[in-house]
């Protein structure tokens, strides 16, 4: 069926729409910013976000939508903001996304709904997700319009439970929510967000964002419950048999840090990405010493890995303190994983890149504490399955440098603690849940979604998963009542 | 005494059977990580590699060549400087990728002294060769599957 066209609220001719040079959002600047943990990016001002907006074009055929996970109606809220109606224009992005806050802050955009935005196939495309951001920080900022509604829906009786409060997870709750079920999400760690809140640093994502989100969620009824490690504090059956929830959804993420595997990564002062970030944001100690959680303040801190994770420990570690912060990567720039945004604002920030170099040993002293790194010089030879030209290593290239801190950030793989406690639900050898489009696993009655099924991915993937997983639980629970009649 | 040594002293047929029980050897390794893997995804990984030393086994016992007409790529050396990763009942997909990829390497090395050996016939030099290959062909393939699921830099 042919999507019916917004009403346009846009009156500047087509011609001079695409001369509008594409608003750049203001930023922290790079010195005073690498020495704090404040948000980098500031956001569009509404006469930037009006003025942004004026650039889209009203396609005939928006191909924007089909570049977004979750389908997010950009052309409807781009309109709305042309109108400068900003409460309209989140609520329109909130029926198809709960988490616009974040999702305009980490999303990458620019190989998403911006990449096949249709003004950008001449010129720079439409800023969305800085128009989505602008939006959804709008609303906070002015009660949160419509989204603070109270009325909730009839209660369908039935009792959903989520496993994990990321992104996946927060997704099946705002949708299930919605159905009149009684929605529970259930977190092993002390704060709700997942990833979103161990993983990613206050200067991209402040937690204050997610705080609001989830506070969003239980106004409208979502129960919350943290510090519960499904698998050990109770195991799906007992959530099911014991405590009478009719359906679960797992969205547990891919937590579990993988290593190199090379000599030396037991020493001290070597880090998973994941420790790492996790004691920084988690458990705050960039905020030392109002929290007194210990990390060390390195002289040369290096970091192994060249995506997203690999820049926020690197800026984290330059922002701890470090003397010189490095990321080590395999292969050339070109074929960094991470978003240009954030290896622009790291090399902003003083961050050396030393590509196209692989560790291969890290030496320590005396007392275990790690000195040096043994690297090799790489070169890139044909293309792998993903196009990037794969890295051999240079013969007789190997050299030693001083390190006192090294953190490894080559990736996560699933916890194994559901697979071991619930035999019943299948898992890959990679030990990833096997599931399918609709989230349905092996188990009759759970589905999951997100980086515990696809493997590590992004935050809108994982929520375009949950999404799915929502509507198949949904028709699952409307069955269920159905054969029980 | 290094191999290239040992091989001075061995018959053809004693070659072959030591050929044959390398890749035995393996067979039963992976058989018994099979058989005490707790994990799926591991038992899945042991079978596959136990599916590939038996056609080594069968193309030795009868000295078959037709199927390894492909040059080897590139040797992508990605766990040539890993730590070996002792054998139990607990290693993961990652750890079996690397002892694998590792016995591969050394595998080649053995057949490639075989074709040193033979270098003067040209029927065993071609076969030891093309055993080397295949060899070096399954340690690319095992590093390219560690490379894409292990060292995503995500």
């Amino acid at each position: 069926m042919r999507r019916k066209k917004p009403q346009s609220f846009n009156s500047t001719p087509i011609k001079e729409r695409l001369i509008i040079p594409r608003q750049e959002m203001p930023e922290q600047d790079p010195l005073q910013r690498s020495t704090n943990f404040l948000e980098v990016n500031l956001g569009l001002t509404p006469e930037q976000a009006v003025i942004e907006a004026q650039r889209c074009i009203e396609c005939a055929s928006p191909t924007c939508m089909d570049g977004c996970p979750v389908s997010i109606k950009i052309p409807d809220f781009i309109q709305l903001i042309c109108k400068e109606d900003f409460i309209g224009a989140a609520d329109k992005i909130k029926e198809d996304n709960s988490l616009p806050a974040v999702c305009g802050r980490v999303c990458p955009q620019e190989t998403q709904c911006e990449q096949v935005c249709v003004v950008g196939k001449r010129f720079e495309p439409v800023a969305i997700g800085r128009l989505e951001r602008f939006v959804a920080d709008y609303a906070m900022t002015h009660g949160n319009g419509s989204a603070k509604s109270t009325d909730k829906p009839k209660p369908s009786g039935q009792k959903v439970a989520v496993v994990g409060s990321g992104p996946a997870g927060l997704a099946v709750a705002s949708d299930l929510i919605k159905e009149g079920h009684e929605i529970t999400v259930f977190e092993a760690l002390h704060e709700f967000g997942g990833v979103l809140v161990y993983g990613i640093p206050e200067f991209r994502l402040p937690k204050a964002i997610l705080s609001e989100e989830v506070a969003n969620l239980e106004a409208k009824g979502v129960k919350f419950v943290k510090n519960f490690i499904v698998g050990r504090t109770m195991t799906i059956q007992e959530l099911m048999l014991d405590e009478g929830y009719d359906a679960v959804f797992l969205g547990l993420g891919a937590g579990l840090p993988r290593f190199m595997n090379i000599p030396g990564e037991n020493l001290n002062g070597v880090y998973s990405a994941n420790e790492f970030l996790t004691r920084s944001n988690l458990m705050r100690a960039y905020e030392f010493p109002e929290w007194d959680t210990p990390l060390y303040r390195a002289k040369h801190a290096i970091i192994v890995g060249g995506g997203n994770t690999a820049m926020d420990a690197v800026r984290t570690a330059k922002r701890l303190g470090a003397d010189e912060a490095s990321i080590v990567y395999r292969r050339s720039e070109e074929e960094m994983p991470a978003r240009n945004e954030e290896i622009h604002h790291a090399k902003e920030e003083g961050v050396e890149f030393m590509n196209l170099v692989n560790p291969i040993e890290f030496i320590g002293d005396e007392q275990g504490n790690v000195i040096s790194a043994k690297c090799l010089r790489m070169e890139l030879g044909e293309p792998d399955d993903s196009g990037r030209r794969r890295p051999v290593p240079m013969p007789e290239s190997e050299f030693t440098m001083d390190v006192d801190m090294v953190v490894i950030a080559v990736g996560n793989g699933s916890n194994p603690l559901i697979s071991q406690t619930t035999p019943e639900i299948e898992t890959n050898k990679w030990g990833n849940i096997v599931a399918d489009d609709d989230g349905r696993t092996s188990m009759d009655g759970v589905f999951a979604g997100g980086d515990i099924v696809s493997g590590g991915a992004t935050v809108i993937l994982a929520m375009g998963a949950g999404r799915k997983s929502a509507a198949a639980m949904n028709e699952y629970l409307k069955t269920k009542v159905g054969s029980q009649a | 005494m290094s191999l290239k040594e040992q091989i001075k002293t061995m018959n053809m047929d004693e070659i072959m059977e030591m050929c044959i029980d390398q890749e035995q050897q393996a067979i039963d390794l992976y058989t018994m990580a099979r058989d005490q893997a707790k994990d799926d995804g591991a038992r899945q990984k042991f079978q596959e590699l136990i599916d590939m030393e038996t056609v080594h086994k069968v193309s030795l016992r009868k000295f078959e060549l037709e199927s390894y007409l492909e040059l080897p790529p590139a040797d992508l050396k990605v766990t040539d400087y890993l730590v070996e990763p002792i054998l139990s009942d607990k290693l993961t997909t990652q750890e079996i990728l690397i002892i694998a990829a590792k016995r591969e390497g050394k595998t080649a090395l053995m057949y490639q002294d075989l074709a040193d050996h033979f270098a003067s016939d040209k029927n065993l030099n071609t076969f030891f060769q093309m055993m080397a290959d295949e060899e070096l062909r399954h340690k690319h393939d095992l590093e390219t599957e560690y490379e894409n699921e292990f060292l995503q830099e995500g």
